[in-house]
């Protein structure tokens, strides 16, 4: 796939994740901005999948651990073929599959219960161990947002990583500077996150989060490193590329209205 | 650990997964014998039940193994979440249970409230074996199921109370001592002893009563704790945990569900204890045989 059509799906899965937290009429909207790109390149063109087999053994596994981004995952396996676009406006609904955060025995495609922050990484790592011991060659691809790194049980997985060389284990992380209560910055002493993983002793990269030909890149790079886990530290921007979203906290958690619908489908028209 | 061991040969699914608790659970020789199936993530619980829930996802049959309280408390939520939630195939040994277990450690290292914590989260099984070849017969039937069950363990000091040879079923209750029916006495866990003291002192004393091993808290033993309790029409709990949350309610839940009765707890009086010696300890916190007596002739009153 080329750069550019991966940036397309990269729209066209904001695009759905604005119509379906509209139709839904609940969800969070800003924090799959951010992600959009990662998802695209993850889904569309780097991942050993199957949508016709969820549970193939051999397939590379995702995490999304900031879970409640998890209308662009659905979005995104919607897309791929593991259930049908139409049931996405179902999302967080009595009577639909797709739960309010990542569920694996509900969502085909989806490899772990997620949302409740900071596991991913430990979780993955699990995944790593139980690949390789049964002689599976493949990659575990993990999404941290940066407030979720205030959880300390991302620092256990990190030095539990690193000690068992866990090289299949790609986590990227969101910094979009964004949480819940404000900006990261202001509500945490994280910042500089690249420093620390490094000092957790694992392979560091720093990119451009929207950037297609970084975001591959870095993936190549990081597989290329084998005796370490590997963090790409992704500099984004919450609510990327819906005009009235960017940068904008108050659209952490909020549902668009139909003129607000109308304003992102004519932002991305040129853009899917 | 010998039963996790001995299926480990015949099952290489089977891994260890240890938040620095090797040398606490005794598996240095499962180490031994296997020491790629013991994954070691130092003194972080939280991660070691992550990590299990993540190789469960992939097919493996991790066991995480640590004191009772760090495993079901500083890691509770990765137990409910990640574990219990989805139903995966984890299971969980929790070491030195109640103030037997953590005696002269004190109270941080004493753990009354674990079975409590895991009976209010569906989808957990809970087993509380009460001597060392119950708890080798416990693990054996913990890692037939399928599905998140937790063991509860204590020092390893404890005497054996049991003859060789005793069964253990998971989900039913098993019928120890039977001199009458003027009170029933459910026990479970390393405090059997204890029991069975009581119920021959109450014996020897003209209260004839029925002793009781709860050793699967959950599921409970509806028909057999039901059928106990209207034979007696009066009961006693004796566990090594706090009063609420263990097996206390699970039997008061029984018996207001099936079969209306008293039923007196006996165990920790919801109250923390201090360091001491296990056998001194228990008999300054509510848990000597005279207070499982004076309970069960209470319970017996008209």
């Amino acid at each position: 796939m080329t750069e550019d059509e991966l940036s397309r799906i990269a729209n066209r899965l904001r695009l759905d994740v604005v119509e379906t937290v509209h139709d839904a009429g609940d969800g969070h909207p800003g924090p799959c901005m951010s992600i959009a790109d990662i998802m695209a390149v993850l889904f569309f063109d780097e991942m050993k999948l199957d949508a016709s087999n969820p549970r193939w053994p051999e397939r590379d596994r995702f995490i999304l651990s900031k879970g409640h981004a998890c209308p662009i995952l659905y979005a995104a396996l919607a897309r791929k073929g593991y259930f049908p676009v139409e049931e996405l406006k179902g999302l967080r609904s009595l009577g639909s599959f797709l739960q309010g955060h990542p569920d694996m025995n509900k969502i085909p495609g989806v490899d772990t219960v997620s949302g409740s922050l900071g596991n991913g990484v430990a979780i993955g790592l699990g995944m790593v161990m139980g690949c390789r011991m049964q002689g599976i060659d493949n990659h575990v691809y993990v999404i941290v947002g940066d407030g979720e790194e205030e959880e300390g049980i991302i620092w256990e997985a990190a030095m539990a990583a690193a000690k068992y060389n866990a090289g299949n284990l790609i986590v990227f992380a969101d910094l979009n500077n964004h949480q819940s209560g404000g900006k990261v910055t202001e509500l945490s002493s994280l910042y500089p996150v690249a420093d620390k993983w490094n000092a957790f002793h694992w392979h560091v990269q720093e990119i451009d989060g929207h950037d297609i030909g970084q975001i591959r890149t870095a993936i190549a790079e990081a597989k290329k490193v084998t005796d370490k886990p590997s963090l790409i530290a992704c500099k984004t921007l919450k609510g990327k590329n819906i005009p009235y979203m960017e940068d904008n906290n108050a659209w952490h958690k909020r549902v668009p209205t139909d003129e607000e619908v109308e304003i992102a489908r004519e932002a991305l028209r040129d853009k899917i | 650990m010998l039963a996790i061991q001995e299926l480990a040969r015949e099952d290489d699914k089977i891994v260890i997964v240890s938040p620095d608790a090797v040398a606490a659970a005794r598996a240095t020789k499962f180490r031994e014998e296997f020491p790629d199936r013991v994954i070691e993530v130092g003194i972080a619980e939280q991660d070691a039940v992550d990590i299990a829930a993540g190789l469960a996802t992939t097919g493996m049959k991790p066991v995480v193994v640590t004191y009772a309280g760090f495993l079901t408390m500083r890691a509770c939520e990765m137990i409910r979440t990640f574990v219990a939630y989805p139903g995966l195939n984890v299971k969980f040994i929790g070491l030195n249970g109640g103030m037997l277990g953590g005696e002269r450690e004190g109270v941080t290292h004493q753990f009354y409230e674990d079975v409590g914590i895991l009976r209010s989260m569906p989808g957990v099984k809970i087993l509380t074996p009460a001597d060392g070849q119950q708890a080798y017969l416990a693990a054996r039937a913990m890692m037939e199921q399928d599905g998140p069950c937790y063991l509860r363990l204590g020092s390893g000091r404890e005497p054996e109370v049991f003859p060789d040879g005793t069964p253990f079923t998971f989900g039913k209750i098993r019928e120890v001592k039977n001199y009458g029916d003027d009170v029933a006495v459910f026990a479970s866990g390393f405090i059997m002893d204890r029991a069975i003291a009581a119920v021959e002192q109450l014996h020897a004393e003209g209260v004839n009563g029925t002793l009781v091993d709860v050793s699967t808290i959950k599921p409970i033993d509806d028909e057999g704790v039901a059928a106990v309790l209207g034979r007696c029409g009066c009961a006693v709990t004796v566990e090594d945990h706090n009063i609420y949350g263990g097996l206390g309610d699970a039997v008061c839940e029984v018996a207001c569900r099936l079969s209306p009765c008293r039923v007196l707890r006996v165990g920790l009086q919801d109250k923390y204890p201090r360091s001491g010696k296990a056998a001194e300890l228990l008999d300054a916190y509510g848990l000597s045989v005279a207070d499982i007596v004076s309970a069960a002739k209470k319970a017996a009153q008209k």
